[in-house]
């Protein structure tokens, strides 16, 4: 799985594709967020803004990868290994790339509330923060496995439905993406830190359904 | 001992109620041997050897017994943004060799196939032959149990059509097994355990149409064992005929791609046997019976 996973990362890497997301998700946040404003507000804004990003990764590692090439590998290691390594490597992205700027947001906020006079501690509020970010990966990272190859093979249905499951996994009361961010919300507006690991680990049971199910799918539904 | 590779009632159709491509195919593939798929163009060649490859699953009945496997397709895509042993590299780590083993392993392949000069070269600059060359290395470099090869020669030049069929014969003769598909029918001609044709969503066992000995170009080897020496089954299993002109010499004729393997058994031998003469087997127009 190691050796499946860096030659995937590799891939993703040497393509260049990850380009576009990481610049997407820089431009949102230097969009949205400022120095000196609330930190779990600007928390919940980072995100948030993560899952369509999360989900974009998924749906390029999941494609990048020559129809012949896949089979080779396939051959090797398994369809669904080959599949969840490649799904596995979007998520560590991911993930990376939202520890990146929970860190530096927590670090340009300020530790108050809404309210802008409430003072909440800043490194709590950074591990809510992190919590977060890592649900709306996680989530995202779903969101991407469910829309794309094997179960969805025709790109415009396929980022039509990443798109709207994108936006509705954070509108949608009961999704653990939305909790995660609506829990950083309230919290800044009644100046206290929550800690999202009820989302966090409703995320990660998704996620990890939404993977066996993409794997088992692989071998079946290909090309 | 591993198992045989079987298919049971196995079939395969696209999408949920779309036709069958193949239905009811029950096939073994046991260790060592060497198997060739015929069939026209859209019979479903493709989709029995990824079955068999592993790659796709049956939509119906199920396999067991999954060796080793590797594969090389038709077609192979330069769109990799790697060097062709960078490429290599990391599939030799997939295929469960070490990433020193997997880099020296893929620098004898390229070396072998006629390549080397391509090593550090990126996939994307690479002509049709040569990433068909990478494609054939990235199957062979961790000796698999199972060998799938879907029309794997076509592309590539002389020297590595030769060599890849030397290569088939070193994975057969260490108890590998291969499948392969190829439009050229002289292609192993002689050499194949079993020749099964792809027709109507099925599979048929072909006849062996000829003796090994008649087609397929021939080498001579003469070799000298101790006087009242019999030949090594190995020897036996190897070559097409053998002849004893003297006591303990032998007049082995033997395929073309299999030469080097059988010097190899006959070098390694207990008590090894004295290699006297190799030659090609003057194939005239009279020798075709």
């Amino acid at each position: 799985m190691t050796a499946l996973m860096r030659y995937h990362a590799a891939l993703l890497l040497r393509s260049q594709r990850w380009l576009p997301p990481f610049l997407l998700y820089a431009a949102f946040l230097a969009i949205g967020i400022q120095a000196g404003q609330p930190v779990l507000d600007s928390l919940g804004y980072t995100a948030a803004a993560l899952l369509p990003v999360a989900a974009w990764l998924a749906r390029i590692c999941v494609t990048g990868e020559p129809d012949a090439a896949r089979g080779c590998v396939a051959a090797v290691a398994g369809p669904a290994r080959a599949h969840v390594a490649c799904l596995l490597v979007a998520l560590a992205g991911a993930a990376a790339l939202g520890t990146l700027a929970t860190l530096v947001v927590t670090l340009l906020s300020d530790p108050v509330a809404s309210d802008h006079r409430t003072r909440v501690p800043l490194a709590a509020a950074g591990g809510a923060g992190l919590l977060a970010a890592l649900a709306c990966a996680l989530f995202g990272t779903a969101v991407g496995a469910l829309t794309s190859r094997p179960l969805l093979r025709s790109p415009g249905r396929a980022v039509l439905a990443l798109l709207l499951a994108a936006l509705l996994s954070l509108v949608v009361t009961g999704s653990p993406a939305q909790a995660a961010v609506q829990g950083l919300v309230t919290g800044s507006q009644r100046g206290t830190v929550p800690l999202p690991l009820l989302p966090l680990g409703a995320a990660a049971l998704v996620t990890a359904g939404a993977l066996a199910l993409a794997g088992a799918l692989a071998a079946r539904r290909s090309p | 001992m591993r198992p045989d590779l079987c298919l049971r009632d196995a079939g395969r159709r696209y999408g949920l109620r779309g036709p069958w491509v193949l239905r009811g195919i029950d096939l073994t593939v046991a260790p060592g041997r060497l198997v060739r798929v015929e069939g026209a163009n859209g019979s479903g060649k493709s989709t029995l050897l990824r079955l068999l490859a592993g790659i796709d699953a049956p939509s119906e009945g199920r396999i067991t017994g999954r060796p080793r496997t590797a594969y090389v397709p038709e077609r192979f895509p330069p769109a990799l943004p790697f060097t062709a042993a960078g490429y290599l590299t990391h599939l030799g780590t997939v295929h469960g060799l070490t990433r020193k083993g997997a880099a020296r392993a893929a620098g004898e392949w390229l070396e072998r196939l006629g390549a080397a000069a391509y090593a550090e070269t990126p996939m994307a600059r690479l002509s049709k032959g040569s990433s068909q060359k990478v494609a054939v290395a990235q199957a062979l470099l961790a000796e698999p149990e199972l060998l799938v090869l879907d029309e794997a020669w076509t592309g590539l030049d002389t020297a590595a059509r030769a060599e890849l069929e030397r290569a088939v014969a070193e994975r057969t003769a260490a108890g590998g097994s291969v499948v392969f598909v190829d439009h050229d029918p002289r292609r192993l001609a002689g050499l194949p355990d079993a020749t099964y044709a792809v027709r109507d969503a099925g599979v048929v066992l072909q006849e062996p149409a000829r003796a090994p000995s008649a087609s397929g170009p021939q080498v001579l080897v003469e070799a000298q064992g101790p006087p009242d020496g019999l030949l090594p089954e190995d020897v036996r299993r190897t070559v097409s005929s053998a002849e004893e002109t003297g006591p303990g010499t032998y007049r082995l004729s033997v395929p073309a791609p299999h030469s080097d393997v059988l010097l190899r058994t006959l070098l390694a031998a207990r008590p090894p046997w004295h290699v006297v003469s190799v030659a090609p087997q003057e194939t005239g127009p009279g020798r075709q019976g």
